[in-house]
């Protein structure tokens, strides 16, 4: 089900309704009723795979509970084994096993010994590897006894494949996530409100901004031969508000549904494109990953300690792991390197950690060192988005080797002038939105500070309007497929 | 809680007043079909796919035969071919008070087709996931069911001119370059669509053609219904012919009930095309008038 769907505008009031109704008759209920509904809610999309889900939930609850339960170290980390070998293994099947496939036989045509790769047609599960991470983080908490394993059976299924971050994040921690299911909900007006005000605006981003930078970015990314090289830059543009506007959309939707349950997830995006360099980049675009990265794989490989040859080999299976995940495709790989070499200088330079706080924190004029660096460090993300649209790495090669003509210092071509300036000066209005609400959780929070009622409800009604004007068939989210 | 839910719903309240102004403003160049859904219901109609939609002026028609009913309710291909579905949305969109209507039938091997896996399975008819299928009512303006199950673009279109007017009397007039090379280059796209997909892919349907008769002998009470085959470009006709060699003797059957046919396809090479299967602007206003004088002359 998707959340810019018909059916979900039915299914979330329902369930909410029922849910609060609930609210006397014990947490219990409470947890069965959003478990099922997580079921229905991923089960519209293909009911098969929640087989998989299930699976999963199962043996990582029954793994977590013998980790716990055994004294022997050798038993425990078996166990744990156990459950990294089932969830990748499901994972890699699913999402890997075509890539693998295909790369094994280009290695023996490259050797002069052509054999037909042995292809599935293989459907890969929405959200495998959101909630595939999620029940990982469980496990490994529980092995490093960080977290205590759960009893209650219908309350670890339900953290695995809560509804509203089920299918696309944010990838919960089991040691926040898990805890809420077992603590008395309580209907606050306040964080309902902050919860539809969430939503509002994360439908706003998916339908006004990223469905409408899409259709550019598809026409101009899949025709790139036939443009100038400032429009291909324009199209590199339009992908980048396409995914920001997207995912973390999708992301704000989630954190709003949540509210709305009493739930209180984590901040996934903290205005990115706002970044002065790339370390600050990293630490506020899809958070919840760069810190599952983090946490499970670039601290136990020794994070930023040890040798300069030995950060330099984190640094680069951190970022290319973290493309990998993004998709079977080289492009994603080398998406991840190249920022790998943008993270690099700082590590080494010991500046990762220079821009901590917000970007002209208290004042809405930005100093012009603030807006050089923030200009360079778009420009360099933008370059990586190329890599990351593209098809193919071949593909981005044209596209860039097109970009660098002449035509890059004419006007770009626009199709429809009347609808592109539209859309431009849409996304413009969006930037100057998150420019001013950059210091709250999500931009649209700082309309609570508008005290006069009518005000705010007018302008409430208007982005709701703006995003039915712009709603047309519902398009998936991008982060679905990875 | 309360307080909450009530605020919730004065908002979405509050919030349907600009989206009904924005349905309000859908007009003829708002979508090929919107009109079709919001005008009254009509005692006299033209039936048919695209080719009747683009190819009859029912303006023309009433002029000549000195009446003021008669409405185009044709489709495309894929929306109205024959069959329960376009039977059931012509019986709604149908007046029954007058009993003395005209209905003019048009047919060709397109609208006799269905997908070659199993041609007689109305359970994977092409229309059934499409507009006559899905809309209940036909005739209510504005038609906030179609404009909701149906507009697949963004409703800000709904805004926005587009080079399709659809007449209120249902003729819809498409205007597109008419130079040699568009032309040409419209008329090869066509070619290969219908070579490598029609062709291929259909095949004749029993079940059509018994809806077409079923059609036809519902419309009969209510007036009189006449049948008629377009004409197409040449090398259209010739794929038709090659597709469904027999289908003169198969709407032989047809003709029993209306007791007229009109081919028009010997008259082929009179008249322009947008892209060889649609008649352009001007062709459409003379064959239009021929169909006209054709009525008048069966009548008498």
């Amino acid at each position: 089900m998707l959340f810019n769907s018909i059916d979900f505008a039915i299914f979330l009031p329902l369930v909410f309704i029922v849910y609060w109704l609930l609210q006397n008759h014990g947490l219990k209920w409470q947890n069965a009723l959003l478990l099922v509904s997580s079921y229905i809610f991923y089960g519209w999309w293909d009911w098969r795979f929640l087989s998989l889900i299930i699976f999963s939930s199962f043996i990582d609850y029954f793994l977590g509970l013998s980790i716990a339960k055994s004294d022997v170290k050798r038993k425990r980390k078996l166990f744990l084994i156990l459950s990294l070998v089932v969830n990748l293994g499901f994972l890699g099947f699913f999402k890997y096993y075509n890539f693998f496939a295909q790369n094994f036989a280009d290695a023996f045509t490259f050797f002069g010994q052509s054999i037909e790769p042995s292809r599935l047609n293989i459907i890969l599960p929405v959200g495998i590897s959101f909630y595939t991470f999620q029940t990982l983080s469980y496990t490994i908490d529980v092995y490093r006894k960080k977290l205590e394993p759960t009893k209650d059976i219908i309350a670890f299924f339900t953290f695995v494949s809560f509804f509203p971050q089920l299918v696309a994040g944010p990838i919960e921690r089991a040691s926040n996530l898990l805890p809420q299911f077992f603590s008395k909900r309580t209907f606050i007006y306040k964080n309902a409100i902050d919860g539809c005000r969430q939503i509002l605006w994360g439908l706003f981003k998916k339908v006004v901004i990223a469905d409408n930078a899409a259709k550019y970015a598809d026409m101009i990314f899949d025709n790139h031969n036939y443009y100038s090289g400032s429009t291909l830059v324009l199209g590199a543009l339009f992908f980048a508000f396409q995914i920001y506007g997207d995912f973390s959309g999708y992301s704000d939707i989630a954190i709003g549904t949540s509210r709305l349950f009493g739930f209180n997830l984590k901040q996934n995006f903290a205005f990115p494109y706002f970044s002065r360099d790339m370390a600050e980049f990293w630490r506020r675009w899809h958070i919840s990953l760069s810190t599952w990265f983090r946490d499970y794989l670039y601290i136990p490989l020794g994070g930023s300690r040890g040798s300069t040859l030995q950060k330099i080999r984190n640094i680069f299976i951190i970022f290319i792991i973290s493309g990998f995940w993004h998709g079977a495709n080289w492009t994603f790989i080398v998406w991840g390197l190249l920022n790998a070499l943008y993270f690099l200088p700082l590590l080494l330079l010991n500046r990762n950690r220079k821009n901590i706080d917000f970007i002209s924190s208290k004042n809405l004029i930005p100093s012009l060192k603030d807006v050089i660096n923030m200009t360079l460090t778009f420009c360099l993300t933008l370059f990586a988005w190329i890599f990351f649209r593209a098809e193919s790495l071949q593909h981005a090669a044209e596209y860039i080797r097109n970009v660098f003509t002449d035509s890059l210092f004419t006007i770009p071509n626009f199709i429809d002038q009347k609808i592109t300036i539209l859309i431009l000066s849409l996304t413009l209005l969006f930037v100057g939105v998150e420019w001013i609400g950059k210091e709250q959780k999500y931009a649209l929070e700082i309309m609570k500070n508008i005290k006069r009622t009518p005000i705010r409800w007018l302008l409430y009604i208007c982005i709701a309007f703006l995003i039915f004007l712009f709603a047309g068939r519902a398009q998936d989210f991008i982060y679905f497929q990875f | 809680m309360k307080s909450f839910i009530f605020k919730l719903f004065v908002f979405f309240l509050l919030l349907l007043i600009p989206i009904f102004l924005v349905f309000v403003q859908a007009n003829g160049y708002s979508y090929p079909f919107y009109l079709r859904f919001t005008t009254p219901k009509q005692s006299s109609l033209i039936l048919g796919t695209s080719k009747a939609a683009q190819g009859i002026r029912p303006d023309i028609i009433n002029g000549i035969l000195a009446r003021d009913d008669i409405y185009n309710y044709s489709f495309t291909v894929v929306h109205s071919p024959y069959g329960q579905t376009y039977l059931k949305s012509i019986k709604k969109k149908l007046s029954k008070t007058n009993k003395n209507g005209i209905f003019i039938v048009t047919v060709d091997p397109w609208s006799l087709s269905s997908n070659k896996k199993d041609v007689n399975n109305p359970d994977i008819f092409v229309e059934l996931n499409n507009c006559l299928s899905n809309t209940t009512w036909v005739n209510t303006k504005p038609n906030i069911e179609y404009l909701l199950k149906n507009y697949n673009k963004p409703y800000v279109d709904l805004l926005r001119k587009s080079e399709i007017k659809l007449h209120n009397n249902g003729w819809l007039e498409v205007t597109v370059l008419m130079d040699s090379i568009s032309v040409n280059r419209r008329l090869l796209d066509k070619l290969t669509l219908y070579k490598e997909g029609q062709m291929t892919h259909s095949g004749f349907s029993k079940v059509r053609l018994e809806y077409l008769i079923k059609t036809i002998k519902y419309l009969k009470q209510y007036g009189k219904v006449y049948l008629i085959r377009l004409p197409v470009h040449p090398q259209i006709m010739k794929i038709e012919n090659e597709y469904m060699t027999d289908f003169d003797s198969k709407i032989k059957s047809v003709v029993l009930e209306t007791a007229n046919y009109f081919d028009m396809t010997h008259l082929n090479d009179n008249y322009k095309y947008t892209d060889g299967m649609h008649l352009d602007k001007k062709s459409a206003k003379e064959v239009s008038k021929i169909i006209a004088e054709w009525i008048q002359s069966e009548d008498n």
